[in-house]
């Protein structure tokens, strides 16, 4: 795995996923062209990289799915996955698919479910029994794996799906709309999980039209519109903002600000200083743990439990024994890129400094961690890091929707690898809660 | 191919097999028929009197036993064979099953494997509980030591039943038509073939006609008894030219190796037994001959003399007009010559039901089985009907619609359920014969016909 991957690395021509002017044209019963729902598509997805497919509804990214996976065959065009056909079980054996909706038996109850999927991967009974409990375990369903999984909520059976397609610890893993019907927990559990596949050398094609979700986890990432590729790149690159800086802080006193926006003004001229605004997803975490500690009844999914599928160390150990029958326990091929941080204030922080944030209290942060953060160690109380000022300002969601695909539109592909930022990736909760301010002018 | 493939393969093809049964299980439509069958089966065992005699009770169950677990088993064939793949591809599990290490083709025969299993096992079940009734009716019953041996011999039995050698009439025919032709006598309304078919039945009737003072001998090869001392029945069933008045024929019967008269042996080596019998006409009649009147080579000769005092000429009718019956096997092991027979029938609705659901929806695919399932049922009729409707149609009858209709299963035609009410030996010749015609050509074609179709489509659903 690891050769291949650092191979694939380094010649150019070997992709995870390569279509060759994949087209996909519906006709109706008289054999008339209907809908053209993917038009010329030329996709190239590295080995090791996390992939977002974006688009509106109906721009044909499920179809080009599809199309990947030989559940449909192109007018034109074809497409390699893992460098063959899909339709060969050497490939497939190396795919984990989450279809758009999860389609389960409704008559298998969640364990059933695993053991028959692992048998199709010919799986023999021990590993399949041990991965079967770590994926249980993982996606925090353990308590009702007996119950059959058409009683499931969408939520629930969303998080089977998950582990299914995870059960023969794939190479590839191609997730179509992998958080819809998900809690903003559990939401945020499979970008981290996500992240930490990445971080194992996995290829991850995520395919979505939750703009949040592909700018949190997505190496690179193509837009659809209408069937054709409208733009593709570095997400890292396609958002920058070279133009403007941001510097984050502990609490200052009033003096320093001072001092500091009197020494951005002698540099730059404009400066704000204000402090940060909480993300809404980090804030309901917080609140829903803070009642869960509480032991506050409910009727719905623990949290604790099903943050338990991605909490801290027991992740760790459980995509260790998913990986390990294999020999490959710690496999990062750019890991070190990838686990990057940025330990403390940078060199040319006092640079371009133009705006200077409180960061949160310290407890905050750590629950967040202790629940979602696999790596970091936790007792950093105050970190002050360079940060690249956010793209997306929190302003109204159609109008941030916008902005970025008017940004993405404008922008051509950049294959600067230096752009690429994966510290906050890594940690996930240990980033700092972003700003919603823009900077003033 | 490695063992450890081979071995992934078996496992992955078990897993569907696996699935498709808890599918059909906990689908409840299983357990619905599985409850009919557990209830109706005993009720029926005790609440059929059949013409009140312990033979008519027995043989009354089995023939409604067996044909109530026979029309359930097909119909729950037919409704998991189609339910199974189309619900698969429409509820859209099928995209999580092809894209894992699986070909398509297996995974048809996963569900196949299945669907017969669960129809192996509920058939088993199932005639096991017939026969267990069946066994036990006379001894629940009370009847005499007389009636028991009776069933015994004519109910718990299998017997093999010879008809005498056709004799060839072609010749006669062919001269009768050729002179009816010359004379300008030929029905001009009917086919040349329907005059020569109706010429043949005519002459071979002549042929198993005995006026009065002559005889009729017949003879048989291949008798071979289960057990050498065995009894032989002659069944036979008179026909007259004027009906007697007291509607009795009175006739002698020899029955044993009659070359020893015909080639006037020394010595005999085995009995020829004589019959003096008044049996009244148009009515199924047996007579019990010992076994030791069958030659060592399996000989038997079976001769009719039509006493002068009859005054009519005595014909056997053809099919079933004279046969000799011999046991040839156990009750036990032709019951199971049965069910396997009601086997082959389920495996071919499966493997039709998964291939038409390979390119129809549930509905659809539903009621194209269930169709074939009953025109299987009287296919006699309905061939001879589109025998009757296709005159004149030619080539493209011959060349398009029947290939297609000799698809058809025939179910009428292999009918397990008469035999064991008249006791008759299912030979091993026959269940071969219907597995290669059902299963190896007829179900193999259909089954290949929707694995290509399956290979080779889209299963997705278009979604734009």
């Amino acid at each position: 795995m690891v050769n291949r991957n650092l191979q694939s690395e380094s010649t150019d021509s070997q992709y995870a996923i390569e279509t060759f002017t994949l087209t996909k044209i519906f006709t109706d019963w008289w054999g008339r062209n209907k809908v053209v729902a993917v038009d010329n598509l030329d996709l190239k997805v590295r080995y090791n990289e996390v992939f977002g497919l974006l688009g509106p509804n109906g721009s044909g990214k499920t179809t080009t799915i599809k199309l990947l996976l030989s559940l449909l065959h192109p007018t034109k065009g074809r497409a390699l996955v893992l460098g063959g056909d899909s339709r060969e079980p050497k490939i497939t054996a190396r795919i984990g698919f989450l279809p758009e909706e999860s389609y389960l038996y409704r008559y298998l109850s969640a364990r059933e479910t695993l053991d028959f999927y692992g048998r199709l991967f010919g799986l023999n009974a021990k590993l399949r029994k041990m991965r079967i409990e770590a994926l249980l375990e993982m996606v925090g369903l353990q308590a009702m794996a007996h119950r059959a999984v058409g009683t499931f909520s969408k939520g629930m059976a969303r998080r089977i799906g998950l582990a299914q397609a995870l059960i023969n610890d794939p190479e590839l893993l191609i997730l179509d709309e992998p958080t819809t019907g998900l809690d903003p927990i559990g939401t945020r559990q499979i970008k981290d999980l996500i992240k930490q596949l990445a971080d194992r050398g996995k290829t991850v094609l995520l395919c979505s039209h939750l703009l949040a979700d592909v700018e949190d986890v997505c190496d690179r990432i193509a837009i659809l519109y209408g069937g054709r590729l409208q733009s593709q790149g570095r997400v890292a690159a396609l958002l920058e903002r070279a133009d403007k800086k941001q510097i984050t802080t502990g609490a200052l006193s009033a003096d320093a600000i001072e001092k500091i926006k009197r020494v951005v003004q002698a540099e730059a001229g404009q400066c704000e200083i204000t402090s940060p605004m909480e993300r809404l997803e980090t804030f309901f975490v917080r609140i829903v743990t803070e009642a869960e500690k509480q032991a506050q009844p409910t009727s719905g999914a623990v949290i604790s439990k099903s943050m338990g599928f991605l909490a801290a160390k027991s992740a760790e150990s459980i995509l260790d024994k998913l990986v390990a029958p294999e020999g490959v326990i710690h496999s990062k091929p750019d890991g070190a890129k990838r686990n990057m941080k940025v330990p403390g204030p940078s060199p040319g922080a006092a640079h371009g400094l133009e705006e200077v944030r409180d960061i949160k209290p310290v407890q905050d942060e750590e629950v967040l961690r202790s629940l979602t953060d696999a790596v970091e160690p936790t007792s950093r109380p105050v970190r002050k890091k360079e940060t690249k000022p956010p793209t997306v300002p929190d302003v109204e969601p159609e109008q941030a929707g916008k902005s970025i695909l008017e940004e993405l539109s404008e922008a051509t592909e950049n294959g600067s690898e230096e752009s690429l930022r994966r510290d906050s990736d890594a940690g996930g909760p240990d980033d700092e809660p972003r700003t919603g301010e823009k900077q003033d002018a | 191919m490695s063992r450890g493939q081979e071995k992934n393969k078996m496992r992955s093809l078990w897993a569907v097999a696996k699935n498709t049964i808890a599918q059909a299980v906990r689908m409840k439509v299983a357990v619905i028929f599985i409850i009919l069958l557990i209830v109706l089966l005993p009720l029926m065992s005790m609440a059929m009197p059949g013409d009140g005699t312990l033979k008519g009770r027995l043989q009354t169950f089995v023939s409604y036993g067996l044909g109530l677990t026979n029309l359930l088993l097909c119909l729950l064939t037919i409704i998991v064979s189609t339910y199974t793949l189309a619900s698969d591809i429409k509820e859209c599990q099928i995209y999580t099953v092809l894209t894992k290490p699986i070909r398509r083709f297996q995974f048809l025969c996963g569900k196949l494997l299945g669907v017969v299993l669960l129809d192996l096992v509920l058939l088993a079940v199932f005639c096991g509980v017939i026969y267990g009734l069946t066994v036990s009716i006379p001894a629940m019953s009370g009847a005499g030591v007389e009636e028991i041996e009776g069933v015994n011999n004519e109910f718990f039995t299998a017997r093999a039943a010879l008809a005498p050698i056709v004799v060839d009439v072609s010749e006669e025919v062919r001269e009768k038509y050729e002179k009816l032709q010359q004379q300008g006598q030929l029905p001009a309304q009917l086919l040349p073939a329907k005059v020569l078919a109706e010429l043949t039945r005519q002459k071979e009737l002549e042929k198993r006609a005995a006026a009065p003072g002559t005889e009729l001998v017949w003879e048989f090869d291949n008798v071979r008894p289960f057990e050498p001392n065995d009894r032989i029945f002659v069944r036979f069933k008179y026909d007259v030219s004027v009906n007697p008045p007291d509607l009795n024929v009175y006739g002698r019967w020899l029955v044993g190796d009659y070359r020893q008269y015909q080639f006037g042996a020394m010595e005999m080596k085995t009995p020829i037994y004589v019959f003096d019998r008044k049996d009244i006409i148009r009515t199924f009649h047996e007579i019990i001959v010992p076994g030791d009147a069958v030659a060592s080579d399996g000989y038997l000769a079976v001769v009719f003399q039509n006493i002068p005092l009859n005054d009519t000429v005595v014909i056997f009718p053809l099919g079933e007009g004279l046969e000799v019956l011999y046991k040839a096997r156990s009750f036990t092991s032709n019951f199971i010559l049965a069910c396997l027979v009601i086997a082959a029938r389920l495996i071919f609705l499966a493997a039709f039901g998964i291939s038409v659901s390979t390119w129809l929806s549930f509905p659809v695919a539903i009621l194209t089985c269930l169709v074939i399932y009953f025109t299987g049922s009287m296919s006699e009729f309905v061939f001879e009907s589109l025998d009757f409707l296709t005159v004149g149609w030619g080539r493209f009858y011959s060349f398009v619609i029947m290939p297609v209709v000799k698809l058809l299963p025939q179910f009428d035609q292999f009918n397990p359920t008469e035999n064991m009410v008249s006791a008759r030996l299912l030979s091993w010749s026959f269940l071969g014969y219907v597995f290669g015609i059902m299963i190896c050509i007829k179900a193999a074609i259909l089954w290949i016909l929707g694995v290509v179709i399956f290979t080779y489509r889209e299963v997705a659903k278009v979604t734009v």
